[in-house]
């Protein structure tokens, strides 16, 4: 058996502050001077280890606190509160919430699940990815050891088209050609971002974690310098310039290519791979209710990898979107439908925002996936979106240094990679191949809505 | 001559009460003026401590600001008011250095004042100018003008 996929985790601590959910109002006016102030008393010695960020004005108060509470019931003239942070509040928007950006602070940091205490208070269903449950019924007891114990999981998944029936020759030797076919220990590739400070800083981290975690980096042609080029083993170039500009040399350090679906992706796709016949071509559609019937055409036209991109909040383009985890169903059952669907590659990306995403987008039907805004945010991003504005980030993101970056991607993809173990396990499945398109094992809530009361309100 | 024209870095603490929209209203003076000027978003100007104002003079902020409701309109009743007391004590603090205690100043909203925070910095910084750059400034820790 091969070794287990393992990501190496390690500390690394914010740059800034956490915004965190609540904070410490303590009023300095009408304090009684007690012989022994209730801040003393703190076990954590917040208020002695008290510090300022002066670029943020952030007191460490509030992300030291362990709220306890102690110091809030025990100060006699009651001059200590604790509110909600309305900073937090104002975190991100309605799709990445605060809760989303927090929990993806917490994950770049530790390379830990995060764990919220006993039982699920959240709501029961909500819009998106919320609205579908994945089955669990495997889980009859605690494992002896844990995801990382004996049991084996494979994340692992191939990019690239496939054979569907070997030839072989008189002498029993293969003669059909097989495809290229790249593997990836991860489902998981990293995109383009829809918003980014300026500067070769975040690429670059993203670079250095995709040769750590083993997988790829989308980088722009446009975007590609000398310090880029050192990375074209880990990076899948996306042609957004003159093809022609792409000489042989260069192609022969990728393993895959992105060309944008425009009028004849399939003639691009042919003359790269006159070039390099290893390579893999990956086309970047972007989702829309005719997605099914173009992914259709390629595939028959020989396309080898379709990659489906949404828009950061997973939805596709048209007067009335739907969610990527419907068009992407809408998609791959179509191909099923067809006959084709295992000849090709499948990668979803857009709105992908926590690690359920990632299993769940697979159950309806990618291979693969692509993520974006979550490795910004891993990297302290609020989601403000003040660098598309030209306003300066509020946590510097321009000059993050691109190893610590790496590191808290590396953290929150071992956190993801853990947690879609837990999901297979739970499932009873072995392998993150086998969860494909896998819908038996997952139930819709928009689905169950219709079953249960489509009847209802009907006369005779 | 004006704040503006007169090349000083502003700071502004506010209560966000006054603008719900506080966040989306103060880009456009931040983008025009880039790291020249500072909004330090509170969640009640009673939340203003001494160690804030000070932290901002220090890190390069020739001018300080905290802007806050009008006096008998704090939602948490007398939080503008601790803070009026917080922002005397540090300008004698300041003048006791021998830096202008014109430099940390408090405004509490009026009814002619606008609404939005972008456009109340926008006031201010046409307000004439009574202190110069700070001498605090040239050895500040720089995180001001850096970040």
């Amino acid at each position: 058996m091969p070794p287990k996929y393992h990501i190496e985790t390690s500390q690394a601590p914010n740059r800034f502050p956490k915004i965190t959910r609540s904070g410490i109002i303590a009023w300095e006016e009408g304090c009684l001077k007690c012989a022994r102030c209730v801040k003393k008393d703190c076990i954590y010695q917040v208020y002695e280890k008290r510090d300022l960020d002066d670029r943020q004005m952030l007191d460490s108060l509030d992300s030291a606190c362990m709220d306890c509470f102690r110091c809030v019931q025990n100060c006699p003239n009651r001059l200590i509160h604790k509110g909600l942070n309305p900073a937090y509040r104002a975190l991100g928007d309605h799709y990445w919430t605060p809760e989303i950006i927090s929990e993806l602070w917490f994950q770049a940091e530790s390379g830990r699940i995060p764990v919220s205490g006993a039982g699920y208070g959240g709501p029961f269903s909500g819009p998106g990815f919320d609205a579908m449950w994945t089955d669990m019924s495997e889980i009859v007891r605690p494992t002896r050891d844990g995801i990382h114990g004996r049991e084996y999981i494979s994340t692992t998944v191939d990019i690239g088209r496939k054979a569907m029936a070997l030839e072989f020759g008189p002498g029993g030797e293969i003669v059909s050609r097989t495809p290229p076919v790249v593997e990836i220990p991860l489902p998981v590739i990293f995109d383009m971002l829809p918003w980014a400070p300026p500067g070769d800083n975040i690429p670059l981290s993203f670079l250095y974690g995709a040769l750590a975690l083993g997988t790829f980096a989308i980088v722009r042609q446009s975007a590609i310098n000398p310090i880029i080029r050192e990375f074209l083993p880990y990076a899948i170039i996306y042609v957004d310039g003159d093809p022609g500009s792409l000489h042989a040399q260069m192609l022969r350090s990728l393993k895959i290519i992105e060309v944008p679906d425009g009028e004849d992706p399939i003639a691009l796709q042919k003359r790269f791979k006159s070039m390099h016949p290893e390579l893999v071509v990956m086309i970047r559609l972007r989702l829309s209710p005719g997605a099914r019937e173009r992914s259709l055409y390629l595939i028959e036209q020989g396309a080898e990898v379709l990659h489906l991109v949404a828009d950061e909040y997973g939805l596709e383009g048209g007067s009335d979107p739907l969610f990527i985890k419907e068009r992407m169903k809408d998609v791959h059952l179509h191909l099923v439908d067809r006959g084709v669907r295992d000849q090709v590659t499948l990668i979803g990306g857009g709105g992908i925002a926590m690690a359920e995403h990632m299993a769940k987008l697979i159950i309806c039907g990618a291979d693969a996936l692509s993520i974006d805004i979550p490795l910004l945010v891993s990297m302290e991003c609020r989601v403000c979106r003040r660098c598309k504005e030209g306003i300066s980030c509020p946590v510097g993101l321009d000059d993050v240094d691109p190893l610590w970056g790496s590191l808290r991607i590396r953290n929150l993809m071992a956190a993801w990679h853990s947690q879609l173990l837990e999901i297979l396990g739970a499932m009873g499945i072995r392998e993150a191949r086998r969860l494909r398109g896998e819908m038996g094992r997952a139930m819709f809530f928009e689905d169950l809505e219709k079953e249960i009361f489509a009847t209802m309100g009907k006369r005779g | 001559m004006d704040q503006k024209t007169a090349g000083l870095n502003i700071a502004i603490f506010f209560c966000r009460q006054l603008d719900a929209n506080q966040d989306k209203n103060r880009r456009a003076i931040e983008k025009e003026l880039g790291l020249r000027i500072r909004f330090f978003p509170l969640p009640c100007s009673g939340r203003i401590e001494l160690l804030h104002l000070l932290r901002a003079i220090e890190a390069g902020a020739d001018v300080v600001y905290l802007v806050a409701c009008p006096e008998g309109a704090c939602r948490y009743r007398e939080g503008n008011l601790r803070a009026k007391r917080r922002i005397m004590f540090a300008q004698k603090l300041i003048e006791e250095i021998g830096l202008e205690g014109a430099r940390i100043e408090m405004v509490n909203k009026t009814a002619e004042m606008p609404a939005d925070i972008g456009a109340i910095a926008m006031e201010l910084l046409a307000r004439d100018a009574k202190v110069s750059i700070s001498p605090v400034r040239s050895n500040a820790v720089a995180s001001f003008i850096e970040k």
